[in-house]
């Protein structure tokens, strides 16, 4: 083992012994089962994010409410068994949102956030019953694949962290448990390439559809980093960099000039 | 009449690129200062030439035709009448200055000298030449047989024509082109440094295990390789270099910074599949 940083919290599944595994996994399939008929999830927040999880949820089966306003959920509040708080950067709406949750769901209910750009930890200041809040690397593009980055805050228990994981292994998703850290993994390094792929077009290095074509040639990427910050929203990109950049206060996460520029644009201009 | 290509150096890329030009009809001449390097890699090409007869990819006719166009070359000046040259020897700059010095002088004056650095500036590589406008970059990926890219590098010397003539040269041998300025680490070598460089700084926070990171950026990310498996493979000695010669020739922008772990790793002998240990252990392989 030449790992020099272990996470303390690690995998739950990877500790296991396979025998334990095996058997963890047939219990699973067992409660999947029941749990799958009686799920209802409510998304709200960031639209783009709720369209995706909408779609990834109904073709695993599940029950989906999309939550447009918070005064409709006071009707459903008793058939919601799981709900996930979306909003990628803007905190006034996210407090708001996850305010409204806490106070009308029941407290066993648990509440997933997204976390990419505040730690659950902060954002658990804003409701009273913290240990069900636990965070999500809600970013657009990475729900289409099988592993969930899934943050529990040190306030989260282990029945909120047990209900979310059960909720993924329902729809046959792993989930992969990390500390509470702004830009959790994936969003972190997948913005900070396509940032770098923004310095390179800023300063003449190449023209952006070589850069996407040398990065899937060159070294196996699955889309070229501008075509899939274009996908992802420049905006989205710009906010999870200036969260790092002002968690971290560091200038290795300053935002390319040109990449703030697309995001104000919306689009790549080039 | 066929394209004739010189290669110098005779390792893993020089063979590489010699073993796909002979399969696109090219005669090629490879050179190597040393001819126990030459046999090595005219055995390396027949290894992996046998591998692409097995699945079929080529026949067997075509293999020893191919074969027959690579000729062993241990005097420089036997490659002054070729179309191009393809420096393919150590990332030493003084070594491939001295190198150029010299294909400037024996080489025909129509003929293009490339050089296939992965790290180091084509710029100052082609000021030892008195024709610094014939000089390009042509970076050739490993395993050179499989990988379809070339990084065409301009110098700030590098005239257009030269720059047309190497993309030919990389599409007649089958190869895709980008065209990259010279700068640190050209295209992949620069925006790849994040994949590696945040791997590296969410382990040292301690936001992750490297086991969990590699999950996450396949699983999540869809990439085909998580960062510390490709770390594994490539070298931490090899990707620390790289890492180093970007971060030294971008004046130590933060962005670039390397990691004390992955220093700790080479410093260790740990660099990965090829010592049998990196970040995984690879022994009972």
């Amino acid at each position: 083992m030449t790992a020099k940083v272990k996470s303390k919290k690690s995998t739950i599944e990877s500790k296991k012994k396979p025998a334990e595994t095996s058997k963890a996994k047939q219990s699973q399939s067992h409660q999947t089962h029941a749990e799958m008929k009686k799920h209802l999830a409510c998304l709200l927040g960031d639209e783009q994010l709720v369209k995706e999880y909408s779609t990834v949820f109904q073709s695993a089966g599940i029950a989906v409410l999309e939550l447009k306003n918070l005064a409709s959920l006071k009707t459903s509040a008793k058939k919601i068994t799981i709900a996930f708080e979306l909003t990628l950067a803007n905190s006034t709406e996210k407090q708001k949102n996850l305010q409204a949750l806490d106070e009308s769901l029941a407290i066993d209910i648990p509440i997933v956030t997204n976390a990419v750009t505040a730690t659950v930890l902060s954002q658990a200041q804003h409701v009273t019953h913290k240990e069900r809040l636990i965070g999500i690397s809600a970013f657009p593009t990475l729900l289409e694949n099988n592993v969930v980055e899934i943050a529990p805050s040190l306030y989260t228990s282990q029945a909120s962290a047990d209900a979310v994981k059960g909720f993924f292994t329902s729809m046959k998703k792993e989930i992969a448990i990390i500390e509470d850290a702004v830009g959790m993994v994936m969003p972190r390094i997948l913005c900070q390439i396509i940032n770098e792929a923004l310095f390179a077009v800023q300063s003449d290095v190449a023209n952006p559809k070589d850069i996407d074509t040398a990065m899937k040639l060159g070294t196996n990427y699955p889309h070229g980093p501008i075509e899939w910050g274009e996908k992802i929203g420049f905006k989205n990109i710009v906010a999870v960099l200036d969260a790092l950049y002002n968690n971290h206060k560091e200038e290795r996460y300053r935002v390319a000039p040109l990449l703030r520029q697309m995001a104000i644009a919306g689009r790549f201009w080039l | 009449m066929a394209l004739s290509i010189g290669i110098v150096g005779a390792g893993t890329m020089g063979a590489g690129i010699a073993h796909v030009a002979a399969l696109h009809k090219c005669s090629v001449a490879l050179y190597d200062i040393n001819e126990e390097v030459i046999r090595r890699g005219i055995e390396r090409i027949n290894f992996e030439m046998k591998k692409s007869v097995d699945k079929s990819k080529i026949s067997e006719e075509e293999m020893k035709q191919a074969m027959g166009r690579i000729k062993k070359r241990t005097n420089i000046n036997d490659l002054d009448t070729c179309d191009i040259i393809i420096e393919a020897v150590l990332e030493d700059l003084r070594v491939k200055k001295d190198l150029f010095k010299k294909l400037d002088q024996i080489a025909h004056h129509t003929t293009i000298l490339a050089t296939n650095t992965s790290s180091l500036s084509i710029t100052s590589i082609a000021s030892a030449t008195k024709k610094p406008e014939r000089v390009v970059g042509m970076h050739f990926f490993n395993p050179v047989h499989l990988m379809k890219l070339v990084e065409i590098v301009k110098g700030a010397r590098t005239s257009d024509e030269t720059v047309k003539r190497a993309m030919e040269v990389a599409h007649t041998i089958g190869k895709k082109t980008v065209l990259a300025k010279d700068t640190p680490g050209f295209i992949v070598n620069r925006i790849a440094r994040p994949f590696y460089g945040e791997a590296l700084r969410l382990l040292s926070e301690g936001v992750a295990s490297f086991q969990d990171i590699d999950r996450i950026v396949k699983g999540s990310g869809g990439f085909k390789m998580g960062p510390f498996e490709l770390m594994d493979l490539i070298g931490n000695d090899v990707n620390f270099a790289v890492t180093e010669s970007v971060y030294e020739q971008m004046y130590h922008d933060p962005r670039f910074q390397p990691s004390p772990i992955q220093k700790q790793m080479v410093e260790a002998g740990l660099l990965g599949k090829k010592t049998k240990k990196g970040f995984y252990n690879y022994e009972e392989l």
